[in-house]
């Protein structure tokens, strides 16, 4: 019991930051009522049609997105795991990883390079709206979420293919009796992330919206904050979007469901040959050229453009060691929380405490929504009083970072956590086998692939952030995406792709790197 | 060993005159918007500027835009470290006044450019612009010559705009058409609406669409042009001159209430009036100097189009009904 | 009745060597393969069923090739050491599994079912699912699915090795008396001489990919002269 107490105080110390740094700022924006020139809105806004319509647009964009990309991703994971030998697998892997990265506004001009007016499967005029929105999440999501079902095909027991093949099992019963068990457990994370994403996203409905009728929930927040400087009522939303999403959080994680049986002993599952593979084949390519597309699209205008110009500045580089340093140190400490954090809810689950154990996980999933204006705002009505926040820029947008990064080390690292817990826990405790020493020699070797991805998965979402380090002011050196968005406003769009380059070549390799280094040489 | 002293000894004399001279030179924080202070904004070369002049050092903090710099002083009330807010416009100081953050720049504007005289006490003008809709002449050979025959046109041009709520030169449009149509707006937007592609979240994302062909026009502004003409040697851009005339955005610097160093901020105040300031503007800045006289422009802005009349709406009137303004522009749009 | 010929099978990851089988079981046979860890006793056992494909050789069944068909039309069974059932089904659905992968079942073969599970002491379970059962009561329904399927070949890789003494003996008895009334031919892979005793009249000792002894089992387990089994068996 001693040994579930320390997980239980890490836990709870974790979540203890967790609520400071996202309950507290929201408080600190509900106390501001002294100050002159704030007049607090009236309630007629509440009960308005437009706060009626924005929420049902919010929600209904937001679940069509998810659709569009959790969907299509189990069948090209699916097409992923059965091809084993693909070519360049790896190269399309890491491909997938590329779209978190790209600040949305970037995103955006590459979903317009290639479907809008000018672009190579032109759209014309109908990209802007529902499609477009589509679109642009289905490009940001669907790869996310491949590459967090994927693994879960390894859990499937070789044996149990055997078996499938042996008594005649067509390829939808192997779907329905060896697949989608093994999904289940991941299957209502990947699908809360991606809604969650998608109801947050910001600039791709605004600017692929095509107008006042794709108003979302973090626009109202944006303008209530900004332009109306109504904080409580910034506030209010925000908590309104967090109790949604809390919501439909307790609803998917209820659907999820812990496989009865644990898992093989490390073996590959490698599936016997699928009849479908031209079809395995087709959708492979098909998600690849999908997602390569934009990204295709920005490398052609980056390399027309004044490429060495750009590469020249020391401004640049400046931004890119910046850039490099926000994204490791969020990684590290967003992986460390979600450890601690997963280990504890590991434990619950363990005991039989299904419901606390989603609670935590739930917690650490649902903070994601609480948008960085409401927070960086909230910090800076609480912190300057007492200091100078512009010196502590750097912390700061690291820890929110972190805290925004939580729910991908959730979603990537927690099943294979668990697993790993029900698997070796009591032959720990057997042996006394615990700390730094479990570490070292249990939960290191064989959690390190998921442990990679999580760290790369927060990395490169830190290196593309724009909203939080757009808050504070600039001190000598940007960021790369910041550097981006300065270029963007001030007619410089051809060096602004550039730059946007740049910060994609430097994500793929630290994704690449964090993988290989922390996970190891797999041929995953 | 006497040796050693003298080092150590001359070494901590250095460092405590050193930090002596620190604490005499003076630091002026100034708040402007991102791009004031980016590389090739006019940041670096008025920091050099003055600096060389002040003997102090002059500490600019980049914030996003005009809103959030407001919304980051009123956030921050008295303990702000800013001595100097620049770069609001006329659309935002009727707020910023009703803060109560600012003081009295005791100031009289000497010479200026603007079309209208300048009468307020607590702000000062840096620069000026008009907004336009800005196309390209390879593509449009006919342009709408006032805003009433690019409302009305049926088959006109296609446009991209921006988002009132969440974009100055957005709200600029709505303020626009209000003057032009006043009681009529809303049917103008009606009208207007199904020319317009999309309505984006901020000028950046509205032009860079219009640089890759997205829409025939963008709302930009009358010396976007300038930009390509200068800076890429491009000629293919100009603005669209409406009969009725431009709206105009009117960017001013307040001093800040709270200031500890307010002789130093109206030094600047007045550095900034002064021609060695004002002559940095065009071209990284790439608005209207106020107090610049026009033959001291670079030439290129000759061939920019003349925006006269300027149109400006009250700023009390502007602070308000904008939110009104922009309710029934939502309902307008959301149709 | 199974005849292996010259069944030939080299991994191509490693260095390996060649392995090559040669054996034949009669009908109402178990013949139990012995040998040290890594020898090819599973890889055999794959072979037969078709999840490995040789690379020279026959598999004769009553004289009919089938080395070439594929694993579905296969005339064999198999159950393993673990991994036999699906964990969220029910044990009704797991053994039905073995009738029609649709679970589409006419009345007969439901009764087929229902037999299966009664003849192995299942019925009062059926509705439970395999996480709720003991080791030995989940490789009894995995019996129970190769009843139902009535294929002639029932391959048994380690099935027994996580269970008790008894419990091993006891279905040793359920495999001998299935193999008996369906004249099935049966392989039996064990790690424990001890089943081979029980379970059969002869017995192979498998070692570096080669049957090198095939007699009968108490010949093999108590007078081998051959270093290798001795050396496996323990004896001095």
């Amino acid at each position: 019991m001693a040994r579930l107490n320390t997980r239980a105080i890490t836990a709870g110390l974790v979540l203890a930051v967790l609520a400071l740094i996202v309950l507290a700022p929201m408080a600190g924006l509900l106390n501001l009522s002294g100050i002159p020139g704030y007049e607090p809105g009236d309630l007629r806004f509440w009960q308005s049609s437009y706060i009626r319509r924005v929420l049902f647009f919010s929600l209904w964009q937001a679940l069509l997105s998810m659709l569009c990309s959790v969907l299509p991703a189990i069948l090209v994971a699916r097409a992923f795991a059965s091809q084993a030998d693909f070519p360049l697998r790896g190269l399309l892997l890491r491909l997938f990883a590329l779209p978190l990265v790209v600040p949305a506004v970037v995103a955006v001009m590459g979903v317009v390079s290639v479907y809008g007016s000018g672009g190579w499967i032109s759209l014309g005029r109908s990209l802007y709206g529902l499609n477009g929105i589509l679109l642009a999440h289905v490009f940001f999501n669907l790869p996310l979420a491949v590459r967090l079902l994927l693994p879960q095909w390894q859990t499937i027991p070789p044996h149990h293919w055997q078996l499938g093949e042996q008594l005649g099992m067509n390829a939808w019963q192997r779907w329905r009796f060896l697949e989608w068990p093994a999904l289940r457990e991941a299957l209502p994370g990947v699908m809360l992330l991606v809604f969650m994403l998608c109801l947050t996203s910001f600039a791709v409905v605004l600017t692929l919206g095509g107008g006042p009728k794709s108003t979302t929930l973090e626009v109202a927040i944006y303008q209530s904050l900004r332009f109306d400087f109504d904080p409580a009522k910034a506030v209010v939303l925000a908590l309104l979007q967090l109790s949604i999403c809390t919501l439909v959080a307790i609803v998917t994680l209820r659907l999820q469901r812990l496989p009865e049986v644990e898992i093989a002993l490390g073996s590959v599952s490698k599936p016997v040959a699928v009849r479908q593979k031209w079809l395995n084949t087709l959708l492979i390519l098909a998600a690849g050229v999908f997602v390569a597309m934009p990204l295709l699209s920005l490398l052609i205008d980056a390399l027309g453009g004044p490429l060495w110009q750009v590469i020249g500045t020391t401004r640049l580089w400046q931004s890119l060691v910046t850039t490099l340093f926000i994204g490791l140190f969020a990684a590290l400490f967003s992986v460390a929380a979600g450890w601690f954090l997963l280990q504890y809810s590991a434990s619950l689950s363990l005991a039989g405490k299904t419901s606390k154990a989603q609670l935590i996980d739930l917690a650490g999933s649902i903070v994601y929504v609480v948008p960085p204006l409401v927070i960086g705002s909230g910090l800076f009505v609480l912190l300057s009083p007492h200091f100078d926040v512009f010196a502590w820029v750097y912390p700061i947008v690291i820890a929110i970072n972190a805290v925004m990064g939580l729910p991908f080390v959730i979603r990537s690292l927690g099943p294979a956590l668990r697993q790993n817990h029900a698997r070796y826990h009591y032959l720990c405790q057997s042996l006394a086998l615990q700390g730094w020493n479990r570490f070292r020699y249990l939960e290191w070797p064989l959690l390190r692939q998921p442990l990679g991805l999580a760290a790369a998965l927060v990395a490169a979402l830190a290196m593309g952030d724009l909203g939080v380090i757009a808050l504070f002011g600039t001190p000598h050196s940007a960021t790369l995406p910041l550097l981006i968005y300065q270029q963007l406003g001030a007619y410089m769009i051809p060096q602004a792709t550039v730059t946007a380059l740049l910060l994609l070549v430097l994500s793929l390799t630290v994704f690449w790197g964090l993988e290989r280094v922390i996970g190891g040489k797999t041929d995953a | 060993m006497y040796k050693v002293l003298r080092f150590f000894g001359g070494t901590l004399l250095a460092l405590s005159l050193s930090f002596a001279a620190q604490a005499v030179t003076p630091t002026l924080v100034v708040y402007t918007y991102d791009s004031f202070t980016s590389e090739w904004g006019p940041g670096p070369q008025v920091k050099t500027a003055f600096e060389a002049q002040c003997a102090c050092s002059l500490e600019l903090v980049g914030l996003e835009d005009g809103v959030s710099m407001l919304n980051r002083l009123k956030l921050e009330g008295g303990n702000t470290r800013a001595d100097l807010l620049l770069g609001i416009d006329t659309s935002l100081t009727a707020e910023a006044r009703a803060s109560d953050l600012f003081e009295a720049h005791r100031m009289t504007l000497q010479k200026s450019s603007l079309p209208q005289p300048w009468q307020d006490d607590l702000f000062l003008p840096y620069d000026y612009g008009y907004f336009a809709f800005v196309y390209n002449k390879e593509r449009l050979d006919n342009p709408p010559t006032s805003l009433r025959q690019l409302v009305a046109d049926e088959q006109g041009p296609t446009i991209l705009i921006q988002d009132p709520r969440t974009s100055t030169p957005g709200l600029g449009l709505l303020l626009w058409i209000k003057k032009v149509f006043g009681d009529e707006s809303d049917e103008a937007w009606a009208r207007l609406s199904k020319r317009i592609v999309t309505v984006s979240k901020g000028w950046s994302e509205a032009y860079g669409l219009f640089l890759k062909g997205e829409a025939d026009m963008v709302l930009s502004y009358t010396t976007s042009p300038a930009y390509h003409l200068i800076a890429e040697q491009d000629a293919r851009f100009a603005a669209a001159r409406f009969s009725e005339g431009h709206y105009q955005q009117i960017e001013v610097a307040g001093l800040v209430r709270s200031s500890q160093q307010k002789q130093l901020a109206r030094d600047f105040l007045e550095f900034m009036l002064s021609d060695s300031f004002q002559s940095i503007i065009p071209t990284t800045n790439w608005m209207y100097p106020a107090t610049l006289v026009h033959t001291k422009l670079p030439a290129d802005f000759d061939q920019l189009i003349d925006p006269s009349p300027a149109l400006l709406l009250n700023e009390e009137l502007v602070a308000s009904k904008r939110k009104s303004w922009v309710d029934d522009w939502l309902e307008v749009m959301s149709r | 009745m199974l005849e292996i010929k010259q069944l030939e099978f080299a991994y191509t990851t490693e260095a390996a060597p060649t392995m090559q089988f040669n054996l034949s079981v009669a009908a109402g046979e178990i013949l139990s393969l012995i040998g040290p860890s890594g020898s090819g006793k599973s890889t055999l056992l794959n072979l037969v069923a078709g999840f490995l494909a040789p690379s020279a050789g026959q598999i004769l069944l009553d004289g009919i090739a089938i080395e070439t068909s594929s694993v579905a039309s296969r005339p064999v069974s198999i159950v393993f050491q673990q991994h036999n059932l699906f964990p969220h089904l029910d044990l009704y659905t797991n053994v039905a599994l073995g009738v029609d992968p649709s679970l589409r079942l006419s009345h007969e073969q439901v009764d087929t079912v229902a037999a299966a599970l009664d003849q192995l002491g299942l019925s009062d379970l059926q509705r439970r699912k395999p996480g709720e059962l003991s080791g030995g009561q989940r490789q009894r329904v995995a019996l129970a699915r190769a009843l139902v399927r009535k294929r002639r070949i029932l391959l048994l890789d380690e099935a027994f090795a996580a269970l008790g003494p008894a419990l091993r003996a006891e279905l040793i008895e359920v495999v001998k008396k299935l193999v008996r009334d369906n004249n099935m031919a049966a392989l039996l892979v064990s790690h424990q001489p001890r089943d081979a005793l029980l379970a059969s009249a002869r017995t192979a000792f498998i070692c570096a990919g080669k049957i090198t002894a095939l007699e009968q089992t108490g010949d093999l387990l108590d007078h081998s002269q051959l270093v290798e089994v001795r050396d496996y068996l323990g004896l001095v």
